[in-house]
């Protein structure tokens, strides 16, 4: 059976090996410290890691790599970055904790005395910074750059800067992409970009040189209350864009690739929800469902939904707007136990995560507690298929190299019946 | 008196127009402004608290209350401050050195304040020197640690040990963050922890002797 034979019978709900994904995605991957301390671990080939994803440091998990950890899955690389600048001219650059990798042409950055590293958008320094890694940290958070907020001239033109015809040069990079992965036999996963509707993470637009409209991530939260109709506006133009691009899309990809990543706002903090189940019907699900319905209608691709956080309260709203994949299936988090989440939902929706606990048991817990773990999802998660392997969203970095393989070793062991 | 109950009413629910119109009259009316934030602010606050904890509001809801407060302590600090009315709590909080977040943070400084606490707010990315220096600056009562990465949980355990053996006797230390649990607060040797903004006011009530 080829990797992608076991994706596809576990979308489709069949029992057989576990499939596991590490790396094919910017939400199932891991830091490029960890990428580069199981290369040295495994005996692979020691080069630079590229970062392939600069707002949260992501290492490539390369072909090697990616065969030694047993992933079944592998992504379309994106062509620009959170940051605006695309993911070409590498050069080396040496991470203030003193690894040295390969960054994008335009990652720049700037390093401060105090050990503060700043990116610019687009990588020109002429304009203020977008992204900041405070010293001692291992990633960047976009610097709000917020202009005044005048109420009478607020126009959600202004929150729609980036949604935009894809463009020739667009296309030809996922063509290109394609012909890289031109027989592969693992599953392939999509992420075209256009589709996350209220996205935290993409709403203070660090890819953005001026970003005007709501751009600070509280003033976003309280438009959600008190300027709803705007960010109605915004996700209709939003989606009318997607419509337009994923037919493009479904042309130059046809039925090659597997899996769309279709958005990555999160709906759950550790404890609750940002926002009630009322919410979600009224602004988000109208148009999740139309993106899902037309891809549905047009492509064989299984749609993917992350949403960290305890979301549960919307996991049957999740599966009515048509998503086929929820990660990261954060177990950790208020009423996510694995085994009710596989009773409740798991004959209806694929379960991409939820594979091992990346904020205790990965980064502080013993090697045995790892594989106990590692072992028990796979055995609830497993029945019926249903379930892709994948760590409770990225690797963070400084988790340990010992239970990352423990965990690769606990995956190998129980699809080899051990 | 309806005033103040109205006024309630309005900043549980957000309403800030309204909350800055209520805050005038009973200004207007004579209504000292002590009395205006205990028996009017403070519990709107608390009815948002609690209905945080129970799920029945949200984040933005939280946020869009807590701007009602904020417009209303405007108008009533330097009235407050004019006649020597001073918060009898005092809470310095930060988010731990190395890490940028501040969404959670925020909220809780809004809720201690909606408590009658003052708040000290160092912002983002604070090494313990900084905690240390501002809780003796300005006598808190407690000083508050977020922490949103797993990467900045030891910033936090190194930031309490700093505190701790620094020695501020009256000054209890208080955690809390989406990868922050009880365990991990006991085991850094933190007096408190709460796992989310309604439950911090408790928490920090018990801290200072306050009955919840």
């Amino acid at each position: 059976m080829t990797s992608r034979e076991k994706v596809r019978r576990a979308l489709n709900h069949q029992s057989g090996p576990v499939p596991v994904d590490i790396g094919s995605t910017g939400l199932t991957s891991m830091h490029v410290s960890c990428v580069a301390a199981l290369r040295q671990h495994y005996g692979l080939p020691n080069h630079p890691v590229k970062v392939v994803e600069p707002y949260q440091m992501l290492g490539e998990v390369e072909d090697d790599l990616a065969r030694v950890l047993g992933s079944d899955c592998v992504g379309m690389k994106a062509r620009g970055t959170m940051f605006g600048f695309k993911n070409e001219d590498w050069r080396e650059w040496r991470a203030p904790w003193g690894q040295v990798m390969l960054v994008p042409k335009g990652f720049g950055p700037r390093e401060d005395p105090s050990g503060d590293v700043y990116v610019f958008p687009e990588g020109d320094t002429s304009v203020p910074p977008s992204g900041h890694m405070p010293a001692g940290g291992y990633f960047f958070d976009a610097i709000i750059r917020q202009e005044p907020i005048d109420e009478d001239k607020l126009n959600p033109a202004d929150n729609c800067e980036e949604f935009k015809p894809v463009d020739a040069a667009e296309i030809a990079h996922w063509k290109a992409e394609l012909t890289r992965l031109q027989g592969e036999e693992r599953a392939i996963v999509g992420g075209v970009g256009g589709t996350g509707f209220g996205d935290i993470a993409l709403v203070p637009a660090a890819f953005l040189k001026h970003p005007k409209g709501i751009r600070d991530v509280s003033e976003w939260y309280v438009s959600l209350v008190e300027r709803r109709d705007y960010v109605h506006q915004i996700f209709d133009f939003q989606c009318e864009v997607a419509l337009k691009n994923l037919e493009t899309y479904a042309n130059t990809f046809g039925d090659l690739i597997d899996v769309i990543v279709i958005c990555g706002t999160d709906f759950g903090t550790q404890s609750s929800q940002f926002c009630s189940p009322a919410t979600f019907a009224d602004l988000y699900a109208p148009y999740y469902k139309r993106v899902n319905d037309w891809i549905h209608a047009h492509t064989k691709w299984k749609t993917f939904k992350h949403s960290c956080g305890a979301i549960r309260p919307f996991m049957n709203q999740f599966i009515e707007c048509g998503f086929d994949i929820l990660n990261p299936v954060q177990c950790s988090a208020k009423d996510m136990e694995a085994p009710r989440l596989k009773a409740d939902f798991g004959d209806r929706v694929t379960f991409w995560g939820g594979g091992v606990d990346t904020q205790r048991v990965l980064p502080f817990g013993t090697p045995e507690e790892v594989r106990a773990q590692v072992t028990e999802r796979l055995r609830t998660f497993s029945v019926n298929g249903g379930f892709v392997f994948n760590t409770i969203h990225n690797i963070q970095a400084r988790t340990p190299v010992a239970n990352i393989v423990a965990m690769v070793d606990a995956i190998r062991d129980f699809n080899a019946g051990k | 008196m309806p005033l103040l109950n109205d006024l309630t009413a309005a900043v549980a629910a957000g309403k800030r127009t309204d909350t800055v119109r209520l805050t005038q009259e009973l200004l207007a009316a004579g209504t000292g402004p002590g009395t205006i934030v205990e028996q009017g602010l403070v519990p709107g606050m608390a009815i948002v608290g609690e209905q945080f904890k129970k799920n029945e509001i949200f984040v933005p809801e939280m946020l869009v209350a807590a701007r009602a407060m904020k417009e209303a302590l405007k108008l009533l600090e330097p009235l407050l401050a004019a006649a020597g009315i001073m918060p009898k709590y005092t809470v310095v909080v930060g988010t731990v050195q190395g890490d940028l977040h501040d969404i959670g943070k925020n909220l809780i400084s809004m809720m201690w304040r909606g408590a009658g606490f003052a708040v000290v707010d160092l912002g983002t990315n604070v090494p313990p020197e900084k905690y240390f220096s501002a809780a003796q600056e300005h006598k808190a009562h407690l000083v508050g640690l977020s922490a949103l990465l797993t990467t900045t949980m030891p910033a936090m355990k190194e930031t309490v040990k700093i505190l701790k053996a620094a020695g501020l006797p009256n000054t209890k230390i208080m955690v809390g963050g989406a990868p922050i649990t009880q365990a991990f607060a006991d085991d850094i040797g933190a007096d408190g922890y709460a796992a989310d903004a309604g439950t911090a006011v408790d928490v920090a009530k018990k801290l200072v002797g306050e009955a919840a």
